[in-house]
C-alpha cells in the first residue's frame, strides 16, 4: 500500500461523511438564520438582522396559545409516562417471569406500529366508544375523549411510553443487584433500599427518559393532527397549518422557538444528570 | 460474639441441587473458609446465611436462634461482595454511615465509629472521596470497613480479593486475617483460591458439587485429605494406586503397588486387600543421586523434564510402571534430563485415600 | 443477640420478591391503558374497515367487504398504483439512507476523538427537532420561486426560471432521507461498534486494503444493524404524512396522505380504514420477504 493512495481514500471518505453531517444540520441552521433575517425571503447573503418575525410571533394570539398548550401537554404527558414507565420497567426487569418478553413487546407496541395508524385507530375508537357507552346509558362519557385534552393526552402517553420504558429498563438492566443486597445486609428494608439506593442510581435513566418524552410529545404531529379538538392546536399543528399556505418567516421564528425549547430541555437534563449519561 | 450453626442446609434451584444437606458449626471468633471450584455451592451457602437465598431445607442459627425466616436486613450481618457493591452515589463516609443510619446510631457516635474504622483500614484521609475515585485495593478496604463498622454478628466475605491484582491480593490476605483477629468477629469467607483459604482460615470447608468433602484445619486439609478431589484441588499431588497388605502399628500400612512395596501412614483403619491411593506431594519426594539412606519407599526413576522456578526445581519423573511423578528438588541440585535417579519419600509424609 | 432491631422482627417471613400479588400492581395501570387505548382501537379499526360507507355520516349501519374490493379492483388500478408508488418511495429512501448512513455510522463507531459526542449530537439533532420544523427548513431552501437555492441561482444568472426542487418526488425524497437518516445511522453505529476492530486489523495484516477490509469484514458483520436500520426507515417512510404533504404539495399522492384525506376531508372512515390496512398489510409483506432474503445472508453472523 502506498501512502498517497491511502490518504486519498481516507480524504474522500471524510469528505463524504462531512457532507452528510452538513446535510443533517443545514435545514436547522437555515431556519434559525431565516428567523433573524429582515427580508421576507432568505437570500444569500442574508439581508440584515431583525427581530420583527419574533415580534409577530409573540403578538400572534393563536401561536402563543398553541405554544402554551404544547408545553402544558408535553409536561403532563412526561409526568404520566415517567410514572407509568418506571413502574412497568421495574416490573418487567425485576419481577416478571413467564410473560416478560410478551410484556416488553406489548409496551413497545406503540413504537412498532406506525404513529399515523395509532392516531386513526384512536380517532375511530373515541367516536365509537362514546356512542357505545351512551347506548348503554353512560351519557357522561360523551365528550370525554373525542376532541378533548384527555383524549389527546392518552395518545401522547401511548407514543412516548415506549421511550421512557426503554430508557429506564436499560438503567435497571445495568443496575448491579449486589448494591441492593449490600444495603439489605446493612439493615435497610426493601422500601428504604429502593428510595436510598435504587432510585438515585437509576435517576439518570429516568431523567433521560423524561427528556425524550418531553421532546417527542412537544413535537408529536400525527396523533395531534387527528385527535386535536376544535380551537385547541399544538404548536406543530399550528405551524403546519401556517407553512402550508404562507412562507412568511414568522414560521422560522416559531421553529427557532421550538428548537430553543428542545435545547433548554437538553440543558436542564445536562445540569441534572450530565449529558454523557443520556441514553439515546 | 456469635456462634453460627448450619444444620441440614439444602438449596435447590428447580431440579438443580446447589447445596446438599450441609452441616457446619462455626465457633465464636472463628474464621471459616468455604473453598471449592466455581459452582460448588459455596456462594449459595453464604447467600443462605445472609438471607438472599431461602434454603429449601435446613436450619441456620445464630447463637441458637433460627434466623431462616428473617429478612436479610434483620440478621445483623456484615457482608463484603465480590465487586464490593459500594454505593456509587455516596462518598466513603456516607457508604460507611449507611448501616449505622439504618440502626439509628446517633450522629456523634456514627462519626467517631466511622473515623475509628477508617483508621483501622488505613483510609483516614479518603472519607470524602467517591468510590470511583479510589483504587481497587482502596475500594476493597472501604467495602470491608462498611461491613465491620456496624459491628455485625457475623462477617461474610464473598471472594473479596478476586478482582485485585496478584501482589495486592497477597497483602490483603494478611490484612483481613489480622483485622479479623483484632475485631474478633465470626467470619465466613468464600473463595476458590486455596492459598487464601490456607493463610487466613482457622478451618476450611472444602466443597464439590454442593457436597462437603472435608472440614478441617489447613494442615488437615493439606496433609490428610479425605478424598482424592480434596487432595488434587489443594496443592500438587501424585497418586499411586496400591493395595493394602497389612498394618505395621503406629498407623503405618504396608502396601503393594506398581512401584513395588511401599509404606504409608494413615489414621483410619483399613483391611488387608483394600484398594487405596497413596497421596504423594511433590515436595515430599527426596531425590537422591546415589540411593543412600535406607530403602523404605525408595524407587528408581528416570528424569524426563526439569524446570527452574527460582526457589525450586520442578521435575517430572518416569517410574517403573510407566507413570509420571511430579517432584521438587533444591535448585542447586545438578540434574541431567535422562539420568536415572533414586526417589525416596518418608512414610510420615504420605497419606492414603481409600478407593 | 445484642442488636435490638433483630429481636423485634424475629419470625417475620422473608417476603418472596417474585410473589406476584403486590408487584403486579406496578403494571396494572399501563396494561389497562394499553388494552383500552391500543388493543381495542386497533380491533375497532378492523371492524371499521368493513363498515358500509355513508354520505351523511362517517359510516352507515351494516357490514361489507366493498371497501377492500374497491381498492383492489378499481378500474384504473388507481389505489394499487399509489400503493406501488408508496412502496417504491420507501425502497428508494431506504437505499439512499443506507448509502449515506453507512460511512457516517462507520466513522462514528470508530472515532475516538473528543468531538465524537458532538458528532453524535449532529446525528441526533434532527431527531430532537419536530418534523414540521425540519420540513420548513427544506421549504426555505428548496422553494420553487423564492427558495434559497433557486433565488441564488437566479441572482447569479445561472437559471432562467427555476429548478423544480419542491412539490415533486425530489423534494419529498430529500425530506424523507433527511428526517429518517438518523434511524439508519444509530442501529448501524451500534452494530459496527460491536465488531472487534482487531478483525479489520487481521484482514489488513492478510493483505486486504482498507476498503476491502470494510467491504469484506465490517459490512457482512454489520448485517444485523443494516437489517434493523433498513426496516425501520422503510416502515417510517411508507407511513409518513407530514413530509409528503409539505414538500410534495398536491402533486405527490402516497398512501398516508390519501388515507388522511379520506378521513378528514372526505369523511369516508370505512374506506380510509381499509386503505390504511391495505398499506399496513403490503408493508408487512414487503418486510417479511425482505427478512426472509436477508436472513439467508446473515447465517454466519447470527448471534
Amino acid at each position: 500500500m502506498t501512502g498517497r493512495s491511502f490518504d486519498l481514500g481516507r480524504g474522500l471518505f471524510l469528505a463524504l461523511v462531512t457532507l452528510v453531517y452538513a446535510f443533517l444540520l443545514t435545514p436547522l441552521v437555515i431556519v434559525v438564520i431565516a428567523s433573524f433575517n429582515s427580508g421576507e425571503y432568505l437570500t444569500f447573503p442574508p439581508e440584515g438582522f431583525s427581530l420583527r418575525w419574533y415580534e409577530k410571533f409573540f403578538n400572534s394570539q393563536s401561536f402563543m396559545n398553541s405554544l402554551w398548550f404544547s408545553l402544558k401537554l408535553a409536561l403532563i404527558c412526561t409526568v404520566v409516562s415517567c410514572l407509568l414507565g418506571t413502574m412497568v420497567a421495574l416490573y418487567t426487569v425485576r419481577f416478571a417471569t413467564r410473560w416478560r418478553e410478551q410484556l416488553r413487546l406489548f409496551v413497545l407496541m406503540p413504537l412498532l406500529l406506525p404513529e399515523i395508524l395509532t392516531a386513526i385507530a384512536l380517532l375511530f375508537f373515541y367516536y365509537n366508544a362514546e356512542d357505545v357507552m351512551a347506548a348503554v346509558g353512560f351519557e357522561g362519557f360523551r365528550g370525554l375523549f373525542r376532541n378533548s385534552f384527555i383524549g389527546l393526552l392518552i395518545g401522547h402517553v401511548l407514543v412516548t411510553l415506549p421511550f421512557v420504558f426503554l430508557s429506564i429498563s436499560a438503567s435497571l438492566y445495568n443496575f448491579d443487584r449486589s448494591l441492593e443486597e449490600a444495603a439489605r445486609s446493612l439493615g435497610a428494608d426493601r422500601y428504604t433500599t429502593f428510595r436510598r439506593i435504587t432510585l438515585p442510581i437509576i435517576k439518570p435513566g429516568i431523567i433521560s427518559g423524561a427528556l425524550f418524552c418531553f421532546i417527542i410529545s412537544f413535537d408529536l404531529f400525527n396523533i395531534s393532527l387527528l385527535l386535536k379538538g376544535i380551537g385547541i392546536a399544538t404548536l406543530p399543528i399550528q405551524l403546519f397549518d401556517y407553512v402550508r399556505w404562507d412562507f412568511d418567516p414568522t414560521a422560522a421564528a416559531v421553529s427557532t422557538i421550538s428548537i430553543i425549547v428542545t435545547v433548554i430541555a437538553l440543558v436542564v437534563a445536562q445540569r441534572l444528570v450530565g449529558l454523557r449519561s443520556l441514553r439515546f | 460474639m456469635t456462634r453460627l450453626a448450619i444444620e441440614g442446609l439444602t438449596k435447590k434451584f428447580g431440579d438443580v441441587v446447589a447445596v446438599q444437606t450441609l452441616d457446619l458449626a462455626i465457633d465464636d471468633h472463628e474464621f471459616i473458609s468455604l473453598l471449592g471450584p466455581s459452582g460448588c455451592g459455596k456462594t449459595t451457602t453464604l447467600r443462605c446465611i445472609a438471607g438472599f437465598e431461602q434454603p429449601s431445607a435446613g436450619r441456620i442459627t445464630f447463637d441458637g436462634t433460627d434466623i431462616v425466616d428473617r429478612l436479610p436486613e434483620d440478621r445483623n450481618i456484615g457482608m463484603v461482595f465480590q465487586n464490593y457493591a459500594l454505593f456509587p452515589h455516596m462518598t466513603v463516609r456516607e457508604n460507611l454511615g449507611f448501616g449505622l443510619e439504618m440502626r439509628k446510631t446517633p450522629a456523634a457516635e456514627r462519626r467517631s465509629r466511622i473515623d475509628r474504622v477508617l483508621a483501622t483500614v488505613q483510609l483516614g484521609g479518603l472519607g470524602d472521596r467517591y468510590p470511583r475515585q479510589l483504587s481497587g485495593g482502596q475500594q476493597q478496604r472501604v467495602a470491608l470497613a462498611r461491613a465491620i463498622v456496624i459491628e455485625p454478628a457475623i462477617l461474610l466475605l464473598d471472594e473479596p480479593l478476586a478482582n485485585l491484582d496478584a501482589k495486592l491480593r497477597e497483602e490483603m490476605r494478611f490484612f483481613i486475617r489480622t483485622l479479623q483477629q483484632e475485631v474478633g468477629i465470626t467470619t465466613v469467607y468464600v473463595t476458590h483460591d486455596q492459598g487464601e483459604a490456607m493463610v487466613m482460615s482457622d478451618r476450611i470447608v472444602v466443597m464439590f458439587d454442593g457436597a462437603v468433602h472435608q472440614i478441617g484445619a489447613p494442615t488437615d486439609i493439606y496433609d490428610r485429605p479425605a478424598t482424592r478431589a480434596v487432595a488434587s484441588f489443594i496443592g500438587q499431588s501424585n497418586f499411586i494406586a496400591a493395595e493394602v497388605r497389612g498394618r505395621d502399628g503406629d498407623g503405618l500400612y504396608r502396601l503393594e503397588s506398581g512401584l513395588g512395596a511401599l509404606t504409608s501412614r494413615f489414621s483410619g483403619s483399613l483391611e488387608a486387600g483394600q484398594k487405596v491411593e497413596l497421596l504423594l506431594r511433590p515436595e515430599a519426594i527426596e531425590l537422591t543421586g546415589d540411593g543412600a539412606g535406607g530403602n523404605v519407599n525408595l524407587v528408581t526413576a528416570e528424569l524426563r523434564e526439569r524446570y527452574f522456578l527460582g526457589n525450586t526445581l520442578a521435575c517430572r519423573l518416569k517410574v517403573a510402571d510407566g507413570s509420571m511423578l511430579a517432584a521438587q528438588a533444591p535448585p542447586w541440585l545438578d540434574l541431567d534430563v535422562g539420568q536415572s535417579i533414586g526417589c525416596r519419600f518418608a512414610p510420615e509424609r504420605t497419606w492414603l485415600i481409600p478407593r | 443477640m445484642a442488636d435490638p432491631a433483630v429481636s423485634e422482627t424475629v419470625n417475620r417471613p422473608l417476603a418472596d420478591p417474585r410473589k406476584p400479588h403486590a408487584t403486579f400492581l406496578l403494571i396494572l395501570p399501563t396494561l389497562g391503558i394499553l388494552i383500552a387505548f391500543l388493543l381495542f382501537p386497533y380491533l375497532n379499526m378492523i371492524v371499521m374497515s368493513f363498515r358500509t360507507p355513508s354520505t351523511s355520516d362517517v359510516f352507515a349501519p351494516g357490514y361489507t367487504i366493498g371497501n377492500y374490493l374497491e381498492i383492489l379492483f378499481d378500474e384504473d388500478f388507481y389505489y394499487l398504483e399509489i400503493l406501488l408508488n408508496t412502496l417504491l418511495l420507501g425502497a428508494m429512501t431506504t437505499a439512499i439512507c443506507l448509502l449515506l448512513g453507512f460511512p457516517v455510522a462507520y466513522h462514528l463507531a470508530r472515532s475516538r476523538s473528543r468531538v465524537t459526542t458532538l458528532l453524535y449530537a449532529f446525528v441526533l439533532s434532527p431527531l430532537l427537532v419536530g418534523v414540521v420544523v425540519r420540513c420548513y427548513g427544506w421549504i426555505i431552501i428548496l422553494a420553487n420561486n423564492e427558495g434559497l437555492i433557486n433565488a441564488t441561482l437566479r441572482d447569479l444568472g445561472l437559471v432562467e426560471t427555476f429548478l423544480p426542487l419542491m412539490y415533486n418526488m425530489t423534494g419529498v425524497t430529500i425530506g424523507l432521507v433527511h428526517i429518517f437518516l438518523p434511524f439508519m445511522i444509530l442501529p448501524l453505529t451500534g452494530a459496527i461498534q460491536s465488531i472487534d476492530p482487531a478483525l479489520e486489523e487481521a484482514a489488513r495484516s492478510l493483505g486486504a486494503s482498507r476498503l476491502t477490509s470494510i467491504l469484506r469484514v465490517v459490512l457482512p458483520l454489520s448485517l444485523p444493524g443494516i437489517q434493523a436500520g433498513t426496516i425501520l426507515v422503510f416502515v417510517l417512510t411508507i407511513s409518513s404524512y407530514v413530509i409528503p404533504v409539505l414538500l410534495g404539495g398536491f402533486n405527490v399522492v402516497i398512501m398516508p396522505t390519501l388515507v388522511v384525506q379520506q378521513l378528514l376531508d372526505a369523511m369516508l372512515w370505512p374506506f380510509g380504514a381499509a386503505l390504511a390496512f391495505v398499506l399496513a398489510l403490503a408493508g408487512t409483506i414487503v418486510v417479511w420477504i425482505y427478512l426472509l432474503l436477508t436472513n439467508r445472508l446473515m447465517r454466519g453472523v447470527a448471534r
